[in-house]
């Protein structure tokens, strides 16, 4: 079975940061439409001016710059919750280890290269939407809440 | 009865090896394989005979549209209809859509009705979800049983509104009434294999609604079964060629002639003219009003010549060969489902269904079943199969689905069993 390493048997039966963030600083939901795959992932940006409040919406009164900007945000942690096949689950399930310490820029540059190299460097091209569901979820988190 | 061992040697695919395997094709309500004498008659075509139809005077133009005319006389004696009625599109989802633009735009209005079933592809649901939404016209959709069954009567009735949408999900009787406007209706389920009683619910519904139209979606019924649009009672029907032996790019959409010949086209250019002035256009006669441009002329004889095939065949043999199929499935899978390795879904009762068969393997998320029975050399399709609504019904994300054809053996099913007991094991 050259897709079912033994790693990818093992994030899929213990997947790691399985779970909810409370205090997410984003939360974004992706599926696959034709296979019924769904996956919530949160993550938690460091960037923010240790100290100081955060003002995501920025409202009045509350300093501006305690927003991080966009190149700045790094993942610090990432949790996340789904229903899927042994390939998105243990891709979803390396991501969260990995992508700690990522910026977006860090984040594109892995890529789904980096994906398959994770997955055990092969994965059937009829699998590539399952092993990247949890990427293209974290690639729009970077783009939300600018 | 045909001899499905002669019948395999028409198949060249079928000598393909995958994974060092013997190919086990089950996926051919996706799209079936092709015989040697419809890829021959599409390479003879283009060795030959190659020129655009209709509109030339020399040999070559002749020989084209005669073979189209050919191939549009054989679809239309297969399923009983005359020549003009039968329009060539792409696929069946274009067929579907040339009634919801041509026909269902000019008469589907607030008011109305559209009456659909939970069984039905995306391409039978879609396009009247799309239609009712612009018209402000209501969709009702029957539900489904535990067995996915479509019910007729006494189901409790529920309404949804999404984004200017209403929807109301219930039992056939309580949702027919002098509002609907269109029946569109699949003849057999792509997923489950579920054969409603099409026959039966046309009558009732023009018993009850004498104005109602019909459209049955025939895609996993043409192949696969005798269809003579005469008695089935419908005033459209649509279907696919590729999964009837044909090539890809082949659809046909069957309507009456009173109501096509009412009908305004939906793709305009050339082909589908009358007289052009600058000022404005007529439009030809049928069927060519709705075949704009150049058709895909090869697949059209290549279809024709799948035709021939199960004419050949007979599509009561057809039909009989698959039901020895899906019943010796059922009794084979029936026992991993009371070893608690796998749960079917759709009816039990052979005569109540098609040769499709979904299942899950317990524990196991369907593309991964998959992707382990391809490494047997088995191909199964995985996932939703272009119907959400009735798959995640069964509160499941996705299915795995075997489809049966005239070239599969029990000992492909004896086959597959074996090898969706090894499933399990890699995740063991």
């Amino acid at each position: 079975m050259s897709d079912y390493k033994d790693t990818i048997i093992d994030h899929y039966k213990n997947p790691r940061n399985f779970g909810t963030l409370d205090d997410a600083d984003v939360s974004m939901d992706e599926s696959n439409a034709s296979c019924g795959d769904m996956i919530r992932i949160q993550v938690k940006f460091s960037g923010w001016i240790p100290g100081q409040a955060r003002n995501d919406k920025n409202e009045p009164g509350l300093p501006r710059h305690s927003v991080p900007r966009n190149d700045e945000k790094v993942i610090m942690e990432m949790k996340w919750q789904g229903v899927g096949c042994a390939i998105s689950t243990a891709s979803a399930s390396m991501l969260s280890e990995k992508v700690v310490g990522m910026s977006k820029d860090d984040l594109e540059k892995f890529g789904e290269a980096g994906i398959v190299d994770l997955l055990g460097g092969e994965i059937n091209p009829g699998r590539m939407k399952c092993a990247t569901l949890a990427y293209r979820a974290l690639l729009k988190i970077f783009d939300s809440n600018d | 009865m045909f001899d499905v061992e002669e019948i395999r040697k028409d198949f060249p695919i079928l000598k393909r090896k995958i994974h060092g395997h013997d190919l086990v094709f089950l996926d051919s309500g996706a799209t079936s394989q092709k015989p040697e004498s419809v890829i021959k008659a599409m390479d003879d075509f283009y060795r030959n005979t190659n020129a655009n139809i209709h509109r030339g005077v020399y040999e070559l133009s002749v020989e084209s549209t005669r073979l189209v005319d050919e191939a549009r006389g054989k679809v239309a004696e297969f399923i009983g209809a005359r020549n003009e009625e039968i329009i060539f599109t792409r696929n069946a989802s274009e067929s579907l859509n040339l009634v919801m633009y041509s026909w269902g735009k000019d008469n589907v209005k607030v008011g109305d009705a559209v009456l659909v079933s939970k069984l039905e592809h995306h391409s039978n649901l879609v396009p009247w979800q799309e239609l009712c939404r612009e018209t402000g016209a209501e969709l009702r959709i029957i539900d489904v049983d535990a067995e996915g069954k479509l019910k007729i009567s006494g189901a409790e009735e529920q309404s949804f509104e999404e984004s200017g949408l209403n929807v109301k999900l219930g039992s056939f009787d309580k949702l027919v009434d002098e509002k609907v406007k269109l029946f569109a209706v699949t003849g057999a389920s792509n997923v489950l294999g579920t054969l409603p009683d099409v026959t039966g619910m046309i009558k009732t519904i023009k018993s009850k609604s004498p104005e109602v139209t019909v459209l049955v979606d025939a895609s996993q019924m043409v192949p696969h079964m005798k269809v003579d649009v005469k008695t089935l009672g419908a005033d459209f029907v649509a279907f696919s060629g590729h999964k009837m032996m044909g090539p890809t790019g082949t659809g046909v959409l069957w309507g009456k002639k009173e109501i096509l010949s009412k009908m305004r086209p939906f793709l305009f250019g050339g082909d589908m003219i009358g007289e052009v002035k600058i000022t404005g256009s007529t439009w030809a006669d049928l069927p060519s009003r709705f075949e704009a441009g150049t058709p895909d002329i090869a697949g059209i004889i290549g279809l024709g010549e799948a035709v021939d095939y199960l004419e050949k065949l007979g599509m009561d043999d057809v039909r009989q060969h698959e039901k020895e199929l899906i019943k010796y499935a059922l009794e084979k899978m029936s026992v991993l489902e009371k070893e608690g390795l796998v749960v079917i879904y759709g009816p039990r009762d052979v005569e109540d269904r098609g040769g499709a068969l979904a299942f899950n393997v317990v524990g196991v998320h369907p593309h991964d079943a998959a992707q382990i029975l391809d490494n047997f050399g088995i191909a199964v399709r995985s996932g939703q199969h272009c119907a959400a609504p009735l798959v995640t019904g069964f509160g499941v994300p996705a299915m795995v689905r075997a489809t049966f054809y005239v070239y599969n053996t029990k000992a492909e099913i004896d086959y597959l069993i074996e090898k969706i007991r090894e499933v399990p094991k890699v995740f063991a």
